[in-house]
């Protein structure tokens, strides 16, 4: 399947790279996660706070869908939360933002590799996948209760 | 803050202030070793050299750690003589750290130490990182002759061992890794673990018990009310300690054998995923 354009920008970007040169780069992505925070402007549709039990940190989703539909994605993380996960969080925000929610559903996992290096997913092969796993998750949970308004507004109405 | 006079070995453990102070000293190598694989190239201590613990310390082929000839060539990578003192710092509260300080052990290097509170704390404390990756001159260091293996480091064997026979058994890991409701933490990579559980036997005793929220380590008199007082061990015990994959009972070791004393610590690097896959391997559960 073809990626979103900007996705498929960064995936060209690391596949291109050296192992090496692959980690150099997530720094430079990592080095950017803070800006992935929310803005105080900001108004989000959903929000999916987690901390977990023993030995990562806080990570927090944003999600908000614009008038025509796209999805934006904010994320917020712990100082304990690995650069791995860091450098994640900035490539998918950047890689989907402006994709409709039912279209990052439909996006395979196999992105992923090509840019943290197999190295990278043998040794953390859970953390790679964490980030977009939850983003599908608060997206999934989004257009669940799209439908289910939906399907509200069509009842019929009882007199 | 100063280092604890009371521990049994308090010359294993230095200040960040000291370390800070000691940052260019010819005799000293600063070694960085983490969990989290990016994080040494985010930035470290000035002249900090970066150990991983997967890549470095680990046979690629064979589940075991390296052999004499390969760790002599990582200590000459790093400008490591045997004289060298070697401060091993990291995240997580120092896991990694004393996991490598534990395989230098194996190999003989006597002078070791452990920054106390770790990268949390340097960081804490505003002190500097960089990303210069430092380069030392040549050196040479004499192939170890000998792994020890047999004095530091427990096999399955001798594990079932001691779980038949009772004797301690320390079992580091979460408790609800230890009561069999999960085979690994959140988000971390799931290394197949069939069954979830302990070694029959084994006592629970989690790893963070021996920290405080900044990640130095709880006072002699905090560590000896934890397992002497409350778990009832005995210095001149033998005792194992297991976790996972080895890295938090390193921890747990390092307690035991140099704040604590005890004489005859051994660390089962194997731990639960030997453990939980082995066939025919006896588990506990608990609830």
């Amino acid at each position: 399947m073809s990626y979103p354009p900007r996705l498929s920008a960064i995936i060209n970007l690391f596949s291109g790279l050296n192992d090496a040169e692959k980690r150099e780069t997530l720094i430079a992505y990592d080095d950017l996660a803070s800006a992935q925070e929310p803005r105080g402007w900001e108004q989000f549709h959903l929000e999916d706070t987690r901390k977990d039990e023993e030995c990562t940190d806080t990570a927090a989703l944003f999600l908000r869908i614009d008038d025509e539909g796209k999805s934006h994605f904010r994320v917020t993380l712990g100082s304990q939360v690995q650069t791995l996960t860091r450098a994640m969080s900035t490539i998918l925000c950047m890689g989907l933002d402006g994709i409709p929610p039912a279209d990052i559903l439909a996006i395979p996992s196999d992105f992923i590799p090509k840019i943290v290096g197999a190295e990278l997913v043998m040794i953390r092969s859970q953390t790679v996948y964490y980030l977009f796993t939850r983003i599908k998750g608060i997206v999934n949970i989004w257009l669940q209760r799209e439908r289910a308004a939906t399907l509200q507004d069509e009842q019929p109405v009882n007199h | 803050m100063s280092i604890d006079s009371h521990y049994a070995h308090p010359e294993a453990l230095v200040t960040t202030a000291w370390v800070a102070e000691h940052l260019k000293d010819a005799n000293l190598r600063i070694i960085e070793s983490n969990e989290d694989v990016l994080l040494y190239e985010t930035g470290h201590l000035p002249g900090a050299v970066h150990i991983d613990w997967q890549r470095d310390l680990q046979d690629q082929i064979i589940r075991d750690y390296i052999q004499p000839e390969a760790f002599a060539s990582l200590c000459v990578r790093d400008g490591i003589t045997p004289e060298t003192t070697c401060i091993f710092y990291g995240d997580k509260s120092n896991w990694w750290s004393c996991y490598a300080l534990w395989v230098f052990r194996l190999f003989g290097h006597e002078k070791v130490k452990i920054m106390d509170g770790g990268r949390e704390k340097w960081i804490a404390e505003g002190r500097p990182l960089t990303r210069e990756i430092p380069k030392y001159g040549p050196v040479s260091y004499p192939i170890p002759t000998v792994r020890r293996d047999s004095e530091i480091r427990a096999f399955y064997d001798q594990a079932l061992a001691q779980s038949r026979s009772g004797a301690p058994l320390i079992d580091v890991r979460s408790p609800g890794e230890f009561k069999g409701l999960v085979t690994h933490m959140p988000e971390y990579p799931q290394e197949g673990i069939l069954r979830g559980g302990h070694i029959p036997g084994a006592h629970s005793v989690p790893w963070k018990q021996a920290v405080n929220a900044d990640s130095t380590f709880k006072s002699a008199a905090e560590l000896r009310k934890i397992y002497q007082e409350d778990l009832g061990l005995q210095p001149n015990q033998e005792i194992i300690a297991y976790c996972r994959i080895g890295e938090r009972s390193s921890h747990t070791w390092f307690v035991l054998n140099y704040l604590l004393g005890f004489s005859t610590v051994r660390n089962y690097d194997g731990s639960w995923t030997e453990w939980g896959n082995r066939v025919s391997a006896p588990i506990e559960k608990s609830i």
